[in-house]
């Protein structure tokens, strides 16, 4: 309203928002990067070679600068076999992920497609059953399922970190809800062409639900990743212990070797941050796609 | 309503017609349906069963022997049981404040119009996706004592009048500073929620408060607040349910001490089943952690079906 009748106090206020822009805007980059200079620092301090140094330098700006970096760190705890075997704890969790991913993609949409799609009688009993067993929490099933799983002789195998985590009913529920909103149509046309429900499935509505599958990749792959508590308690040697597990071994020790524990975090860091930098959005857009429907 | 009822006489025509149907039906479900028995609901009517039990961790020669609910008086006369509820519920009544604070601040500020918003989100939610561990990692190094870099700070903020904290030695301090590693792990994600609930908001709201003269006080009291009423709850209720299950950071950083003041119920149970090979009294712990988190998510539909009416 006021652009017509005084354009001179426009120009004003629009210049002094410019400037408020601004201030803000440098305020929020500030805080973001305090936010995340802990993280900086990892980085830098396992580019560090002396972990006296190291602890030495965290109390000033020095523990955001290195002068000589040096892999060393990564050359000490990078082995397949040994003590400080972090090459093979990386590959065990990412082998661990992949797997999991893989297989849950598969098994869960394959059951949300037919919540959502089949005559299967129950169907509707089954969805409030789904619905239901999401409320119970991991840690509330551990204690029979480890007893379990080492009577079935599972103890210390990828499959005892895997096979539990595959089926859950939240993706199954996220796969459901995916393909119950999907037209009719599409089905019924297929159906009338005679197509089966696996072909169905497999042709037409897989190929359209690739935001579904990388929401449920995402928050799997988060989920399978992280795992401390279960491996802790089914893994006990080299064979297939995950990478958190074996880092946390290092707060174990009297005096702990940070340099060293640097380098396996930001090992441990680096898969999950490329991936982070290369589908950011999938990342955000499936955290939000995970708590909506909680 | 008539579609629905033609497609349902169709499918069920379909599936009287066709038992090959019903069997690709039946093997597409079966593999989700089979992992979530055996690992899911198995294992849980087995904790009720354990947790009625007297049962070991290792078998024994001798047999396991149904002790109804002693496991669970056993547990309410345990004081450790307790300091570990108490601490939780600190816990709990720490971190939402901070970690939910904080969450929302930022996702009010990364909801105007400023520049590179993605590049700033990306970086507030950074956290969020670092594994625990890792964290650990780093906030061991942040709470050396004396002349870690929290202490450094502290002392320079107060010119040297505070002490060096024992961060994690202290019992006085230990619990507030799981809640400060904890709550900068995770506000990334309630940040994003909160994030959503606001974009949810439609803009009309706010040009009508404009037109009445509202200010931007007024604006956030009466249009945004109501506006998030779902996502606060939602934001309250993971957060508290998260918080009830708290254990990664406590059993690296701490081992539930100094002098129990650490102490979760999650790391209670993983300590009397594990250290102390009692899977019963561990099991009946359990099913105590389910009932509170149950009670919480049904706590959570009352309060939407309320807002959302």
């Amino acid at each position: 309203m006021s652009d017509i009748a005084l354009p001179h106090v426009v120009v004003a206020e629009r210049s002094g928002k410019l400037s408020f822009r601004i201030v803000q805007t440098v305020c929020i980059f500030i805080i973001a990067l305090i936010v995340i200079s802990p993280l900086f620092m990892l980085l830098i301090a396992s580019l560090k070679d002396d972990r006296f140094q190291i602890l030495a330098d965290m109390g000033s700006f020095r523990a955001f600068w290195v002068s000589n970096p040096t892999l060393a760190n990564f050359k000490e705890i990078a082995h397949f076999s040994g003590e400080l075997a972090y090459g093979r704890y990386l590959f065990n969790s990412l082998a661990i992920l992949a797997i999991t991913v893989a297989s849950g993609l598969v098994v869960n949409s394959m059951a949300g497609f037919i919540l959502a799609w089949g005559s299967l009688r129950g169907k509707v009993v089954l969805i409030s059953l789904v619905v239901a067993l999401y409320v119970i929490p991991q840690e509330s099933i551990i204690m029979p399922l480890v007893v379990m799983m080492s009577r079935a002789g599972l103890t210390d195998t990828f499959a005892v970190q895997i096979l539990p985590w595959v089926a859950s009913p939240l993706y199954i529920f996220l796969f459901y809800q995916f393909f119950a909103q999907l037209p009719k149509e599409l089905y019924e046309a297929a159906e009338i062409d005679g197509a089966s429900i696996f072909r169905i499935y497999r042709s037409i509505y897989l190929p359209l639900s690739l935001p579904a599958l990388a929401t449920v990749s995402i928050l799997m792959g988060i989920e399978s990743w992280n795992q401390y508590l279960w491996p802790t308690l089914v893994t006990q040697t080299d064979y297939a212990r995950p990478i958190a597990v074996a880092i946390a071994t290092f707060f174990g020790q009297d005096s702990i070797y940070w340099d060293r524990a640097m380098a396996a975090s930001v090992l441990m860091m680096l898969p999950i941050l490329a991936l982070y930098l290369g589908f950011q959005r999938w990342f955000v857009s499936s955290f939000v796609g995970s708590a909506v429907k909680g | 309503m008539t579609l629905q009822q033609s497609a349902a006489v169709r499918a069920r025509a379909g599936r009287r017609r066709d038992p090959g149907r019903l069997m690709q039906e039946t093997l597409m479900i079966a593999p989700a349906v089979l992992l979530l028995l055996c690992f899911l609901l198995a294992p849980f009517l087995l904790s009720f069963w354990t947790s009625m039990s007297n049962q070991p961790l290792v078998p024994r020669p001798t047999p396991v022997r149904f002790i109804g609910l002693q496991n669970f008086v056993r547990i309410f006369n345990d004081p450790a049981f307790w300091t570990s509820l108490w601490n939780v519920t600190r816990f709990t009544i720490w971190v939402l404040p901070v970690q939910c604070g904080m969450a929302f601040a930022t996702a009010l500020l990364l909801h105007q119009k400023i520049p590179c918003r993605n590049l700033l989100r990306g970086m507030f939610f950074l956290p969020a996706i670092t594994s625990m561990v890792v964290v650990c990692v780093i906030w061991g190094t942040l709470f050396q004592y004396p002349s870690g870099p929290l202490n450094q700070i502290v002392g320079f903020l107060s010119a040297g009048h505070i002490q060096p904290i024992d961060w994690l030695g202290d019992p006085n301090w230990a619990m507030f500073s799981i809640v400060l590693l904890s709550a900068w792990q995770a506000y990334g994600f309630q940040m994003i929620v909160y994030l959503a609930g606001l974009q949810g908001i439609p803009d009309e709201l706010y040009d009508a408060a404009r037109i009445d003269g509202a200010n931007v006080l007024q604006r956030f009291w009466h249009v945004t607040m109501p506006g998030l009423r779902p996502t606060h709850v939602f934001v309250l209720v993971i957060t508290t349910i998260q918080a009830f299950k708290l254990y990664t950071q406590v059993a690296i950083l701490t081992q539930g001490g100094p002098s129990g003041s650490t102490e979760t119920v999650v790391h209670y149970m993983v300590r009397t089943g594990f250290e102390q090979q009692k899977l019963g009294y561990a099991s009946a712990v359990s099913v105590i952690l389910f009932v509170i988190v149950l009670v919480i998510a049904l706590l959570q539909r009352q309060l939407l079906r309320r807002f959302d009416v």
